[in-house]
């Protein structure tokens, strides 16, 4: 986990967790409002990761539909692989700037990106959009993931990046999986 | 990308046009200070500008405007509410005040944090009342520029209109006489020199985000910020309103 060179994932360490289940996409907003019926949304949205949720809304979800969310050990590992790989599908960095010089978030149908493919199938953890975790750090939720944006100098998300977000907070860039 | 390219070519043209009027009227007043012309000192017009007090805290306008006189100002509010009515700077001093300091984040990547006061613009609302078709704001400014907010995004805490900037009246940069601060949103989603608010019933786009690729919505996304005032330092931003420094 982590890295020696990202001032807010160092430092890299091993770590060894018992197996758990994690989904393959993140929650839709059709499969969000099919628990959470007062959940709108845009119409041809509906295969579109849900976003605009508070933690809570999101465990909530998790545990109608019988999970959790996962710790972030679990979403980085699931990212990442036993190898310790920069991205779910390897060192390289893409080529292709996915919508370069445009400020906002452009959301896309779960797993349309082919390429975005973790060591276990896991799909969408470096693009799309971030995601809750279960853990905690200094009173905020930790958020795991990467959007489909390269806004300027924004990079492509690593495996490691993390991010700290008050669990009350919703955003349109922020949504969620489950593990078990 | 057809369409880009005619639009740079009339902003060039339109500003082009603007810098040749500051000529003119430098010269008029009997100025020959290029760093006047430059920063818009000494004449009658503000706009863009990163030189002096400013490289702290860049300005930026959609078009350079003439300065707005805070006597003869009036804030119009109109379309879709029970009582549109005009707002003189002297009235908006009967209002629940409110102080705080934020970080301004620009889509260009720098930041920089002051102190801000006004009011929540649920003060305005008791006295329009918007109807209830009533989604969001277009706000009118005095570079032309315009902005439109939700009305949920308005009515966020810690969203204001300012009409003041470490306890002195906003700037003549800093969009006097007043200015719409919403800390989670970038910069060009916090109108400044607003002439007018117009209540609408349907998400309007804003000027950049009409032309150019600034998104509607205009939330600050997880990646690098520069604050200006850490030497342009990269610090990570997780979203949203930037409170970690």
């Amino acid at each position: 986990m982590g890295d020696n060179n990202d001032p807010y994932a160092t430092p890299q360490h091993t770590i060894h967790l018992d197996s758990y289940s994690i989904d393959l996409f993140e929650v839709t907003n059709e499969e969000f409002a099919k628990q959470l019926p007062q959940h709108s949304f845009w119409k041809g949205a509906g295969p579109h990761p849900v976003t605009d949720i508070t933690w809570l809304e999101a465990q909530s979800y998790c545990l109608k539909v019988g999970k959790r969310l996962p710790t972030e050990m679990e979403w980085e590992k699931a990212a990442r692989g036993g190898d310790a790989r920069l991205y779910p599908w390897g060192n390289k960095r893409p080529r292709k700037k996915a919508h370069s010089f445009y400020s906002g978030l452009i959301k896309r149908r779960i797993g349309l990106n082919k390429k975005d493919i973790s060591p276990y199938g896991v799909r969408d953890m470096a693009g799309s959009v971030w995601e809750w975790t279960a853990s905690e750090v200094e009173g905020k939720k930790i958020t795991r993931g990467g959007l489909w944006n390269f806004h300027l100098e924004y990079e492509f998300s690593k495996t490691f990046d993390r991010n700290l977000v008050p669990s009350s907070s919703k955003f349109p860039f922020l949504g969620f999986r489950c593990a078990r | 990308m057809r369409t880009l390219e005619k639009l740079s070519r009339r902003l060039f043209l339109e500003r082009g046009f603007w810098a040749t009027t500051l000529i003119f009227w430098s010269w008029f007043r009997g100025s020959s200070n290029a760093e006047e012309l430059h920063t818009y000192k000494g004449t009658d017009f503000i706009g863009k500008t990163r030189e002096g007090e400013y490289e702290n805290f860049y300005i930026n306008f959609w078009k350079p405007m003439r300065r707005i006189n805070g006597q003869t100002w009036r804030l119009k509010i109109t379309g879709l509410c029970d009582a549109p009515q005009s707002f003189t700077l002297e009235q908006f001093k009967s209002f629940t005040a409110t102080t705080q300091s934020s970080r301004m984040k620009c889509v260009e990547c720098w930041s920089a944090r002051t102190q801000w006061s006004g009011f929540s613009i649920n003060e305005l609302e008791k006295l329009v009342r918007p109807q209830p078709e009533a989604k969001g704001v277009l706000f009118h400014c005095g570079d032309k520029y315009k902005e439109y907010l939700s009305r949920e995004a308005l009515n966020q805490d810690r969203v204001l209109l300012a009409h003041s900037m470490n306890g002195q009246p906003l700037s003549d940069a800093h969009g006097f006489p007043l200015r719409l601060i919403a800390p989670s949103k970038y910069g060009y989603k916090n109108p400044k020199a607003i002439l007018e608010m117009e209540y609408v019933s349907e998400h309007q786009y804003g000027t950049w985000s009409k032309i150019g690729p600034y998104s509607p919505d205009g939330t600050i996304l997880p990646g690098t910020d520069h604050p200006l005032e850490f030497n342009k330092e990269p610090r990570r931003i997780s979203g949203g309103e930037i409170t970690d420094y």
